[in-house]
């Protein structure tokens, strides 16, 4: 069920070109912080798309300000619904992001922390997603998924741990 | 302030970009005093993720641009939809359905009257019509049957369908039994005509209109009759009185249609009590 954000402001109203900026601005994060937790080029596109389509229908309420907050508070929902629907917490989809993604430090590392991201629950690698890849404070955090700024603060340094501890075994057993 | 129980929570707080400038700069010295802290800040910072530069690959479908919202006038539209006849649907009721058979069920059977019905009138009251079922034709005995005393006998070849026979004095040789079927049945019948079921072997005949003609081929037409008409074959000839009505033989494209209905009310009850059945049997199966 998505819930409407709350910074819809009846007042302001988004032009064509604002939209078009947005589309250039945030499209991009949108599709990455998708794809990464649902692995699936198709579902990332549609929910994109669905999530722009939304914005451009509420353009008349949505702040320019907020549309990137709208945008990812829409896709986190439609995503969550999506996952919902086929069961698919464990991502079975593969997804090859040697692709597209830039090599953070070495390759090694890199495959660890994937694997340990994906050892994640959906709530937590999206808000490692939304803080790391987007910057996202607890608060918009917060708002995006409908949660508190305490329960973003403890669910992302339980999830930061979990990585941090399988990062260490991973380095361990490397070793 | 941070210290060993809760420097996790202030080293992941600082990653995460949410400290404050004094929280930060507490954390950097408390980093800086012990190795270990400094290593374990290593840790979190490597579980850090950086984002990966991924493209979506359809942007260009997410654009909007000012013709995308041009619409149609819908009088436009209007004017694009083809206009339709209107349909007229028959509905086919069981009622109606059986007064329809019904209906042209009589219809069949009057027309089939109409067609299969033979009438014919005697012109003149001394017309007969003698039939049998011997395989001799028209010629034939239109040859064989002359009377004796006639003073002119006609033959009209034309017009050998129809006959007037006011005596018949036959030779005895000739004339056995099918002379004296003929005389009786012109002496009983004389105003009424007689039927036959072959047409043809009319025997015309006129004592008045007797010529001298016919009078010499006598003997040949005898001779004719005899071979025709064996005495062992002859038959009793069933003489049906009916009433004729004159036929223009002169027509060449004329034709005779003979027919029998007969209709038997059993059978056509069970038809009937069938069609009824499949019609309720259908009926009940579109009400389930």
């Amino acid at each position: 069920m998505l819930i409407e954000p709350s910074f819809i402001h009846e007042q302001l109203s988004m032009t064509d070109l604002e939209f078009n900026i947005c589309v250039d601005d945030y499209s991009d994060g949108v599709y990455r912080f998708i794809l990464k937790i649902s692995k699936n080029k198709e579902d990332a596109r549609d929910i994109v798309q669905t999530a722009f389509e939304k914005l451009w229908v509420n353009r008349e309420k949505v702040e320019t300000l907020k549309a990137k907050s709208y945008l990812f508070t829409v896709a986190y929902h439609l995503m969550i619904d999506q996952l919902r629907k086929e069961s698919k917490i464990i991502m079975t989809d593969s997804f090859d992001e040697n692709a597209n993604a830039i090599t953070q430090g070495s390759s090694e590392l890199k495959q660890l922390l994937l694997e340990a991201i994906n050892n994640l629950n959906p709530t937590q690698k999206s808000l490692i997603l939304l803080k790391d890849y987007e910057g996202y404070s607890y608060q918009e955090i917060g708002e995006i998924m409908q949660l508190s700024e305490s329960q973003v603060k403890v669910y992302l340094h339980r999830a930061r741990l979990i990585l941090k501890n399988k990062l260490t075994h991973l380095e361990k057993m490397s070793a | 302030m941070i210290n060993e129980n809760n420097y996790e929570t202030y080293f992941m707080s600082y990653i995460d970009n949410e400290l404050i400038a004094t929280e930060r700069a507490a954390v950097e010295a408390f980093v800086l005093n012990e190795a270990k802290y400094a290593a374990a800040m290593a840790v979190f910072e490597k579980a850090k993720l950086h984002a990966p530069n991924v493209e979506m690959e359809d942007k260009i479908f997410l654009y909007r641009f000012p013709e995308m919202q041009a619409s149609l006038d819908s009088d436009f539209k209007k004017s694009l939809y083809r206009k339709e006849a209107p349909v007229c649907k028959i509905i086919f009721t069981p009622n109606l359905m059986r007064a329809s058979f019904a209906i042209a069920a009589i219809l069949i059977f009057f027309v089939g009257i109409q067609l299969f019905k033979t009438e014919t009138i005697i012109k003149d009251k001394t017309a007969l019509a003698i039939t049998n079922n011997a395989s001799t034709n028209s010629k034939q005995t239109e040859n064989t049957i002359l009377p004796d005393n006639a003073p002119e006998a006609s033959v009209n070849k034309n017009n050998n369908s129809s006959a007037v026979l006011n005596s018949l004095p036959f030779n005895k040789k000739l004339n056995t039994t099918k002379v004296k079927s003929v005389i009786s049945a012109h002496a009983a019948f004389e105003d009424q005509t007689i039927a036959s079921n072959n047409m043809n072997t009319n025997i015309v005949a006129s004592t008045e209109g007797l010529s001298q003609d016919s009078r010499k081929n006598e003997s040949q037409i005898r001779s004719n009759l005899m071979e025709t008409m064996p005495i062992e074959e002859e038959k009793t000839i069933s003489v049906i009185p009916t009433t004729y009505k004159e036929i223009d033989t002169e027509e060449e494209d004329r034709t005779i249609n003979i027919g029998i209905i007969e209709i038997d009310g059993a059978a056509f009850r069970g038809i009937t009590r069938k069609f009824s059945a499949l019609l309720k049997r259908n009926k009940i199966e579109k009400e389930k």
